[in-house]
């Protein structure tokens, strides 16, 4: 009897194992994850780190969601660990700079930035580098005789200091709401060796009501500086006249305004209708009562 | 109805009856479902609309579907009640009741599924303290409120000649005694009494006609005074309309042959009854199929780029086995089967009714939501899940625990009060005997 017991006990101690088993064979193989950091700058505040996280599937990249990334700055430590991105559906996600690095991004000219992916269901362990030169860019308007100039320098931060950088690709852009309008009638500049560009601004596009536009230098994704932006406000644009007709048309009988303001017609008719039918309901509750007197004088 | 003459087997036949086995089982899953749908309900009410998943295009989901299906159904008692009495259609007299009833209950709760449609419930009164005039939703909300009272009003006049009838025939002090003496205890039967109820009766057939079209035209409007491909109509009040005309009749025949089988009905609600409202559903299928043509054919020709969008997706897309579910279901199966007389029959016109009623939801459920998914502006840098929908557990918690709460309150009112008004089919057998003499 008591070997039974054992048989018994074996058998469902086997079938109980028999699924994490299997479960331990099907386990599919975790796929590779290509992860890709980038640097952008903007008006020499703290940076913002930019992860993009990719798969291969069907020989094509897709992004891939909801997996995060920890990122670190200047060595995988837990002190430079700067924070944990969690891609979005388009595989993206980003992280402004901790203020706590403000010191340490200050004094250094080299910056390097690590991404890292562990202990993740789906994908093997991966690890990314980015390194950057620290730069700016400098940006002075000078409005002189009603000729307009935009002056863009680029400097890089290095042992001796900030140094004009030659050779270097800038473009000097009027920032408006969905994207950069370009502010010149080239659309890309070279530093000559001071590290300077310069264009005459030229456009005539409306700004706010005082006509202020920002105009900004940009470099997009260097190799050596990533991509910085420098901005500032002019009044430049031509002043908006602020079209009211659509908030004016609010204080008329509209069928967009306010309640108080229903068109007559539609006070007038819909309730005359509704007056008329619950008129005719309430005449037949009237009927109602003379039914229920017409009993109550039947029973006396 | 021949067969029967004599007015207490009549009034013996027709008297409420204690539910049996099946019928106690299917209250207990009728309530069992409207528990599951309050459930659901808590669950959005305090966990918020999320669980539901409707999101930035797919706003108006299974709900709005569901209140269109409900206001649909409801306009049957308008069709059997006041068209055939200023028609003086003479075979009307055991169905009125089974159609008025039908349209209360579900009258009622389109009116309580509108509500569960709001994200906030309990700014339900800003409907009526901030009422703006402009908006085709005031508009409803006005005529569902007054389609419910006139409804109650054409169902309760011609109850009032059955509760002697009911008073006598229960048991003296119970408390359901208590009830039929509270809501009728007044009516003695006399001239003068006849003739104020008649007259009324009267007043509420002709106008409750009108009432009944602005209530499904002003339905029809929610979704035709908003710019979307499938709804920029011109027509759609009368497409409305007419599908609600179809779909109630299907809920009717259906209803007829249940009370039928459930009560023993046969010598009341005839084979004939089934012939005519067979017959009325192929007219009614007919028109609806017209107007679906025109709905569908008249866009797909022109193929602007937003329709082409919509049209796909119901003619060969995500929703086309749903379309094509419901265009065959509610209109070309019935008019193919009950275009035969042994088609017309009890119980293949019951099948017919189902069928209609089913492919009627689902074609409720094609008008709100390929639309929705079917923007003029292109869904853009959007999570995969806000183009599709397909709504949750509560979404369909909710929905089936408001079609059960529909059936819950027929069979209670079964229960109560007779389905064939009694008085009325006495007088009627008592005229025929006249007429035969």
């Amino acid at each position: 009897m008591k070997q039974i017991k054992h048989s018994i006990g074996l058998i469902a101690t086997a079938l109980c194992l028999i699924p994490l088993l299997g479960q331990a064979q099907d386990k599919p193989a975790k796929g590779i994850i290509k992860i890709d950091l980038t640097y952008h700058q903007l008006n020499n505040d703290l940076p913002i780190i930019k992860v993009s996280a990719k798969t291969k599937k069907e020989k094509k990249f897709q992004p891939v969601e909801g997996v995060e990334i920890n990122l670190f700055f200047n060595g995988e430590t837990s002190q430079g660990f700067m924070g944990r991105v969690k891609t979005n559906s388009n595989g993206a996600g980003s992280l402004s700079m901790p203020t706590r690095f403000k010191n340490q991004w200050d004094s250094l000219y080299s910056l390097k930035f690590i991404g890292t992916l562990i202990q993740n269901d789906s994908f093997e362990d991966q690890s990314t580098e980015l390194e950057i030169s620290k730069a700016k860019i400098e940006l002075t308007l000078e409005d002189i005789d009603s000729a307009r100039t935009i002056h863009a320098k680029v400097l890089a931060f290095q042992d001796t200091g900030w140094v004009a950088q030659p050779e270097t690709e800038i473009k000097l852009v009027v920032r408006r709401l969905m994207s950069d309008l370009a502010a010149t009638e080239e659309e890309t500049f070279t530093t000559d060796k001071n590290g300077e560009a310069s264009a005459e601004f030229g456009l005539t596009i409306p700004g706010d009501a005082q006509g202020n536009i920002v105009i900004g230098a940009k470099i997009d994704d260097h190799e050596m500086f990533g991509s910085l932006v420098s901005t500032t406000a002019a009044k430049w644009g031509v002043p908006l006249d602020p079209d009211d007709s659509f908030a004016k048309s609010f204080a008329k009988r509209t069928l967009w305004a306010t309640r108080d303001k229903t068109p007559l017609w539609l006070l007038i008719f819909p309730n005359l209708i509704i007056v008329t039918v619950w008129g005719i309901i309430f005449y037949l509750v009237y009927q109602i009562n003379r039914i229920k007197k017409l009993g109550r004088t039947n029973d006396v | 109805m021949s067969q029967v003459t004599n007015a207490s087997k009549i009034t013996t036949d027709l008297l409420p009856q204690k539910f049996g086995t099946g019928g106690r089982i299917w209250t207990g899953i009728l309530v069992a479902l409207c528990l599951l749908g309050l459930y659901g309900y808590y669950r959005q009410v305090t966990l918020g609309l999320v669980v539901t998943n409707m999101r930035d295009y797919a706003s108006w989901g299974i709900y709005i579907s569901n209140f269109v299906f409900f206001v649909a159904i409801s306009l049957v008692g308008s069709l059997i009640t006041a068209i055939f009495r200023l028609a003086s259609v003479e075979w009307r007299t055991p169905l009125t009741r089974i159609s008025e009833i039908i349209a209360v209950s579900a009258i009622l709760f389109a009116s309580i599924i509108i509500i569960v449609d709001m994200g906030r419930p309990e700014r339900f009164t800003h409907l009526f303290l901030y009422a703006r005039l402009q908006s085709p939703i005031m508009w409803d909300v006005i005529v569902i409120t007054t389609y419910l009272t006139i409804s109650v009003l054409f169902l309760y006049f011609p109850l009032l000649p059955d509760l002697p009838i009911l008073i006598k025939n229960s048991k003296d002090g119970s408390a359901r005694q208590k009830f039929y003496k509270f809501i009728g205890s007044f009516w003695k039967g006399t001239d003068a009494q006849f003739r104020i109820s008649e007259n009324a009766l009267r007043i509420i057939s002709v106008m409750i006609i009108p009432v009944a079209l602005a209530i499904h035209t002003v339905t029809s409007w929610l979704f035709a005074t908003t710019y979307r491909p499938g709804w920029d109509s011109t027509n759609f009040g009368a497409y409305f309309v007419s599908g609600a005309f179809l779909v109630g009749a299907g809920g009717v025949v259906v209803a007829m042959y249940v009370f039928r089988k459930a009560y023993h009905l046969e010598a009341y609600i005839t084979e004939k009854h089934f012939n005519n409202m067979s017959k009325i559903v192929v007219l009614l299928a007919l028109v609806y199929l017209y107007f679906n043509i025109n709905e569908y054919l008249v866009p797909a020709f022109k193929m602007k780029k937003a329709e082409e969008h919509h049209l796909q997706s119901l003619a060969t897309g995500d929703f086309a086995r749903l379309f094509w579910s419901a265009i065959f279901m509610s209109m070309i199966v019935p008019v193919v089967v009950l275009l035969f007389p042994k088609g017309r029959k009890p119980f293949p016109a019951f099948l017919m009714g189902i069928v209609v009623v089913v492919g009627s939801w689902f074609k409720r459920y094609i008008i709100v939501t390929p639309t929705m998914l079917s923007p003029f502006l292109p869904m853009y840098d959007v999570p995969e899940s806000y183009k599709h929908y397909f709504p949750s557990w509560e979404e369909w918690a909710i929905t089936t625990g408001s079609l059960a709460g529909t059936l819950l309150i027929i069979t209670i009112f079964t229960r109560l009060f007779p389905i064939i008004p009694i008085h009325e089919t006495i007088e009627e057998m008592e005229h025929t005997k006249q007429e035969k003499v």
